[in-house]
């Protein structure tokens, strides 16, 4: 591969030898890049490839081991965030960093607030100025509103906005576009060309390679912390191409054609269902083996109906029954243990794990009274054992069994939270985003998983706003939008036909809401 | 910021005030005299001050179960220096309120540079403070107050409005405006809502820490100071049964245990709930223990209307986002 290093008098950035180290771990080594003026550069990688650490380096989260930072040809060491910020890095990180109660406007201009700690502040301003940024992003949404009144989506631009609204010279985006919808990546991505126009060196961090496609120029790739290509352009470089830098070899498509498992047993069935949470009229069946795909955008109800069903929520009206008989499902206990459904949460930090427990603990929670048996003797060589098949299965990179999940990357923390699920050998298991912050890798071992549990019996109902993935597992398609369900297709597995159905769907909503 | 009136967090308390006032008043028309009103509004005064130097910690989404050994140290030193050096009054009180600063601050460093939890920190300050105050005072009162200051904790400049209702009000409009208008309380907040988002903003998490403790430890020793006055003598004991009511009345006030959420105004109802049932025991003649217990119903109804609110918020917000 060639390497190519070419800072010109147009690189605005440019680090050498990036180095970092944790306790067990070298999350960066000799890492180079170098961003250039007026250019938007994708930085691609697995999970655990040392993209966030690499951001967390440049906007002084982390301090580097060795190796050194260059920002317009000044020796750049940010001491902290503040530091970072004040010498014009912005940023819009992976997880979200609002405070949920303050105002969109406030939260937008919360790093400028700050630097005068005894300076009234002036609302009616502010609310002024967060306007102008609200508009140019296409958020219709009052600043004075607090933020954990928004949806996914809106909090998400609002993020983008804050890290804006600093005039950064450098702006990095890690994942911006993971909560947002198709025009709203749209909207999103001409206000970074005209970033780019405006000479603002731009780094973005995205899992969608089409988008990075669309929108980059240059690339660096990390592959176990190290460069496996260095702000290389990314004319010439096809899809393919850029799969073999992050992974090291071929992507595998898996080539599975279309089945139909409608014809089995029905195990999951919702009639006329209403919740308290505002679902209506959901008519919903999986059948034994079946993989019943639930798509639609961010904020559809998805996640919400599936927490209904597993009694987290009320449902108001009509009837779910498992396998033939109504339910009573009054908490997730209930769903757990007598109707064997299980729940891999979208949200895996604060819902799908315990990140201060171990890998161990983590895994064999769901089980731990089923193991325990009459006797209630639990033994930890009794969990391993029943255990570790899953989570070597997943490959699940950790130095031991008995690692705190914390200390974990991203995409083994998911690993975890899907390994817990498959241990409890669950008669219905519920997946929600199931890829999210996930390499390629380790979502094709998922898929193939996701499919071999189909085909020993398990019934799946899929939750994912992705569609290549939706496409690729599901057996049927359920298609929801506003709490409610749009309509339901047969997967055919064609890409093109399928999304372009889908979307109808979904679109045929919008349109009849805009009139 | 455009709520409705009766979504704030201060219209439930105030509606309890309202009743209560009316229904106490009905029953006992000397509930409304003016000597009732005078001491209502004393023990108002000093509970506030202990309400808010919690209040401010609560924001910051920690707990400071060191308040009343803070404010008990800070009323013997102030009444110490009274008796034993014979320093003029007004300067004991600055030095015993920089000796609750002192204090907090201690409690605000030792939290931000080890990371560990306030909880467990203000627990062990708590003992090292109280420890101090018995070595001083050999759990005996210093008796020789200054008649002045036994008038500003006792008289009122305006029949019935006592002296001390000063420092309190003037406590209560700055928190506020500190809360609300200036970065720097929007900075406490904002930690309590989301640390981690705060730091990513730029904010000084430490700095916030600390000066968060450091304003506690402030309103705690005013507390006791005035207590001082109050009671006439400087007893080693004020401040040993603060603790239940400094989280319960800003609880009552609509603040988030968990952090980033608190109201002055709503804080200062609860106070004035907390105090109003108190008298009214006295009034009726019914047993004062039933104090605690009411203290403790007066909780689980706060946390209560909290969390209910809390549900219908989800509830809603997950329609909006719909």
């Amino acid at each position: 591969m060639s390497i190519q290093n070419a800072p010109s008098e147009t690189s605005v950035f440019v680090a050498e030898g990036m180095t970092k180290t944790f306790p067990g771990v070298t999350a960066l080594e000799d890492v180079r890049l170098s961003l250039s003026k007026g250019s938007i550069h994708a930085l691609l990688g697995e999970n655990g490839a040392g993209k966030s650490t690499l951001i967390k380096a440049i906007t002084g989260v982390h301090r580097l081991d060795s190796g050194r930072m260059m920002l317009n040809g000044q020796l750049f060491e940010p001491t902290d965030t503040r530091d970072a910020i004040s010498r014009g890095i912005g940023v819009v990180h992976q997880e979200r960093n609002l405070i949920p109660r303050f105002s969109i406007g406030e939260n937008i201009f919360l790093e400028s607030l700050n630097a005068h700690p005894l300076r009234r502040i002036d609302y009616n301003k502010l609310f002024r100025d967060a306007r102008v940024w609200l508009e140019m992003l296409g958020v219709d949404a009052d600043p004075a509103m607090p933020v954990h009144r928004l949806s996914v989506a809106k909090t998400q631009l609002v993020e983008i906005a804050k890290a804006l609204s600093l005039n950064s010279r450098i702006l990095l985006l890690d994942e911006p576009t993971a909560a947002l919808t198709p025009h709203e990546t749209d909207t999103l991505f001409k206000i970074l060309r005209q970033l780019r126009d405006d000479g603002v060196s731009l780094m973005f961090v995205s899992h969608k390679l089409e988008e990075v496609q669309e929108i980059c120029d240059r690339v660096t790739v990390l592959r176990d912390g190290k460069n496996a290509c260095e702000s290389q352009p990314l004319e010439g470089l096809d899809r393919q191409a850029i799969v073999r830098l992050m992974i090291g070899r071929n992507e595998q498509i898996p080539d599975w054609s279309a089945r139909d498992r409608s014809t089995g047993k029905t195990v999951l069935q919702l009639k006329n269902v209403s919740t308290s949470l505002g679902h209506k009229e959901i008519d919903l069946s999986v059948h034994k083996g079946e993989i019943v795909g639930l798509y639609g955008l961010v904020g559809a109800g998805r996640s919400e109906l599936a927490k209904s069903i597993l009694g987290k929520f009320q449902v108001t009206g009509g009837e779910v029954l498992v396998n033939g008989n109504r339910a009573q499902i009054h908490s997730v206990a209930d769903a757990v243990r007598k109707y064997r459904i299980g729940y891999v949460s979208e949200d895996r930090k604060s819902e799908g794990l315990v990140l201060m427990h171990s890998v161990l603990e983590n895994v064999g929670m769901p089980i731990w009274r089923r193991l325990a048996g009459l006797a209630h003797f639990l033994t930890n060589g009794k969990i391993r054992k029943h255990t570790e098949p899953y989570i070597r299965k997943l490959e699940v990179r950790t130095p031991s069994l008995d690692q705190h999940v914390g200390n974990l990357s991203g995409g083994n923390q998911q690993k975890v939270s899907v390994a817990k699920w498959l241990a409890a050998e669950v008669e219905i298991l519920i997946i929600d985003e199931p890829s999210v912050g996930i390499d390629i890798k380790t979502k094709a071992y998922l898929h193939e998983l996701i499919r071999e549990l189909s085909d020993n019996g398990t019934a799946l109902l899929l939750i994912t706003s992705d569609m290549p993935e939706m496409i690729t597992l599901a057996d049927h398609i359920v298609v929801m939008n506003d709490y409610r369900i749009m309509g339901e297709i047969d997967n055919t597995r064609d890409y093109d036909t399928m999304s372009e159905r889908i979307m109808t769907l979904i679109q045929g909503e919008e349109l009849v809401a805009a009139e | 910021m455009s709520r409705r009136f009766w979504e704030t967090d201060w219209f439930g308390p105030l509606m309890v005030v309202v009743v209560a006032v009316a229904v106490v008043s009905i029953l006992n028309p000397s509930f409304l005299s003016p000597f009732n009103i005078q001491v209502l509004l004393l023990a108002i005064a000093v509970n506030a001050m202990i309400a808010f130097s919690q209040m401010i910690i609560i924001a910051i989404g920690q707990m400071n179960l060191s308040v009343g050994a803070i404010g008990g140290l800070s009323a013997i030193a102030f009444a110490g220096m009274l008796e034993v050096w014979g320093i003029p009054w007004p300067i004991a009180a600055i030095l015993a309120l920089a000796l609750g600063v002192l204090a907090g601050v201690a409690n605000g460093v030792l939290v931000a540079l080890t990371g560990i939890s306030a909880f467990v920190i203000t627990l062990a300050s708590l003992s090292v403070y109280k420890g101090v105050n018995l070595g001083i005072t050999e759990a005996q009162p210093f008796y020789k107050i200054p008649d002045v200051v036994k008038g500003l904790g006792n008289d009122t400049f305006l029949h019935p409005l006592p002296w001390l209702i000063i420092p309190c009000v003037l406590a209560a409009l700055l928190l506020w405006y500190l809360l609300n208008r200036l970065p720097l309380g929007r900075s406490i907040l904002a930690v309590g809502g989301n640390e981690h988002a705060a730091e990513l903003s730029g904010i000084s998490v430490r700095r916030v820490v600390i000066v968060a403790h450091a304003i506690s430890g402030l309103l705690a020793a005013s507390a006791g100071i005035m207590l001082v006055g109050r009671l006439q003598l400087g007893q080693p004991t004020i401040g040993d049964d603060w603790l239940i009511l400094s989280f319960a009345a800003p609880v009552i006030g609509g603040a988030i245990l968990s952090g980033g959420h608190v109201s002055v105004a709503g804080t200062l109802l609860g106070v004035a709930i907390v105090a109003i049932f108190t008298q009214v025991l006295v009034l009726f003649n019914i047993d004062p223990f039933l104090v605690q217990v009411v203290l403790g119903v007066l909780i689980l109804w706060a946390v209560g209307v909290n969390r209910f609110r809390e549900v219908r918020a989800l509830k809603h917000s997950a329609q909006v986002a719909s």
